[in-house]
């Protein structure tokens, strides 16, 4: 689910893939409150995972983003 | 007059002709005409246009911006560079708070908003990009203009239609006399080419349907002329005043002498049969550059190759100018609407820098009833105050007297 969050993040969001690691903050790969919603919408055009919006922007991490992505994920 | 000069030291141009300022020069000067069949306008009424060729954003402002920032922004960060840095300015070591943007555009980005409109009605509200307003909002152009390059100082956008170039650059200037801030980046951009914009221009009768011969489409001033193709792109000046340009040792490439505007409060769309609006506008900027008529070298034509554009602004010509040398770079570079003013002022200033007036493209039998003197090459000629003249749907016109520096 990894490797499928970060081709979300670098062919959507076009993040540099570099900056893209488990540990990484919203801040270090430059994900504004602008960039989250539209990334809760990708996940659910592309992978057909419903993350709300108030849920991805309290998500720190890329981590934590997808801890997200793998509960809403099981619940479909 | 003002008293204080305001000097042009930077120019930034992305157009149909090309991208940068020496690419676009070069097929103006050459009277290569730009339009082409536009394969994105394939099934609509009007099918040609005129593109920024090559245009390779990703390449040219990174994967990563490029993405969040609709056309038209995109087109004045890459002008706004190139304006920069032909100024010589580090936007790292100056007072940003000093540093104004005065940018126009028509429409904003509706393309865009048409994308975004199809989300809506193929999907649902949900779908919607939240990047939609931060994209398409016109004010975007400078805000965007001001977080790329740390300008803090006064910033906006205006709009006049397809004066919105020249309001702007008039606007800067007035902000420089009144000492608002030190510098300004000014100019315009569009990005209208559209289906649905498009639609609207082609059911307004204003597109020239030459269809089958792209390159001849665009005819300013021409016997044949049937309406105009529409452009994009950008232009941007950097402006200040000319004590601060030459104590910081900056090229001054021409001086904004004059600026003047009107409305002809008249119809939604045609210009005031007699050019009342633009005779007030171009009389407005000789008085506030404190010359004579007779002292107007060369006009940089609004000259969009519709019916009624050229004729009326032809009969202001005549009647105001007498018969100075007379120019349309639309016959190149297509109608740029919002950005048209700011690329034909940067044209203007590389005429009176090297004493050359463009050709007007596909002059083939020149309008006896505009009666203009008109070149159809590159032309030398000495003249020291040259005139841009823009007029916008609505009735707005405005005009820059630039004199040589």
């Amino acid at each position: 689910m990894f490797e499928q969050l970060k081709e979300i993040l670098v062919n959507k969001l076009k993040v540099d893939p570099e900056q893209i690691t488990l540990e990484a903050t919203r801040e270090d790969i430059e994900l504004d409150s602008l960039a989250v919603v539209e990334l809760s919408l990708v996940l659910e055009n592309e992978l057909g995972v419903a993350v709300s919006d108030d849920a991805l922007l309290e998500a720190e991490t890329v981590g934590d983003m997808l801890a997200l992505i793998e509960q809403g994920s099981a619940r479909v | 007059m003002t008293g204080t000069d305001i000097a042009v030291t930077g120019l930034g141009l992305v157009t149909p002709a090309g991208i940068g300022t020496a690419a676009s020069w070069a097929g103006v000067r050459a009277g290569r005409p730009a339009a082409a069949a536009d394969p994105a306008l394939d099934g609509q009424l009007v099918t040609i246009s005129c593109r920024v060729p090559g245009w390779d954003a990703d390449a040219l402002l990174g994967a990563r911006r490029a993405h969040r920032l609709d056309r038209f922004t995109q087109f004045a960060l890459v002008a706004a560079a190139e304006a920069l840095a032909d100024a010589g300015l580090d936007p790292a070591t100056w007072d940003g708070a000093r540093v104004g943007v005065v940018l126009g555009c028509a429409d904003g980005g509706p393309g865009t908003v048409e994308q975004q409109h199809r989300v809506l009605v193929e999907h649902s509200p949900r779908h919607v990009s939240p990047l939609l307003l931060p994209m398409q909002l016109p004010n975007m152009l400078a805000g965007q203009t001001a977080m790329e390059f740390g300008a803090t100082g006064p910033n906006l956008v205006v709009a006049t239609a397809c004066a919105s170039g020249t309001t702007a650059i008039g606007t800067a200037r007035d902000l420089l006399l009144l000492d608002r801030c030190d510098l300004v980046l000014t100019g315009g951009s569009e990005a209208m080419i559209t289906p649905l914009v498009m639609a609207g221009f082609a059911r307004m009768g204003t597109l020239s349907s030459r269809t089958d011969d792209p390159a001849a489409a665009s005819r300013p001033f021409e016997t044949d002329r049937d309406g105009f193709v529409a452009g994009e792109g950008a232009g941007v000046l950097v402006l200040e005043r000319a004590a601060d340009a030459r104590a910081r040792g900056a090229r001054i490439r021409a001086r904004v002498a004059g600026y003047g505007a009107s409305a002809d409060a008249h119809h939604l769309t045609s210009p005031h049969p007699e050019g009342a609006g633009l005779e007030a506008a171009v009389r407005a900027a000789l008085a506030d550059a404190g010359c004579r008529p007779s002292d107007v070298g060369h006009v940089n034509a609004h000259g969009t190759a519709t019916r009624l554009n050229d004729l009326t602004e032809a009969k202001v010509v005549r009647r105001v100018l007498g018969d100075p040398l007379v120019a349309s770079t639309k016959g190149v570079t297509g109608h740029l609407l919002g950005a048209a003013g700011a690329i034909e002022a940067a044209f203007t200033v590389l005429g009176l820098e090297e004493q050359v007036v463009p050709p007007t493209a596909n002059l083939d039998v020149p309008d006896p009833d505009c009666g203009l003197k008109l070149t159809t090459t590159v032309t030398t000629a000495r003249y020291d105050l040259a005139l841009s003249n823009s007029l916008g749907f609505g009735g707005q016109n405005a005009v820059l007297a630039l004199a040589r520096a």
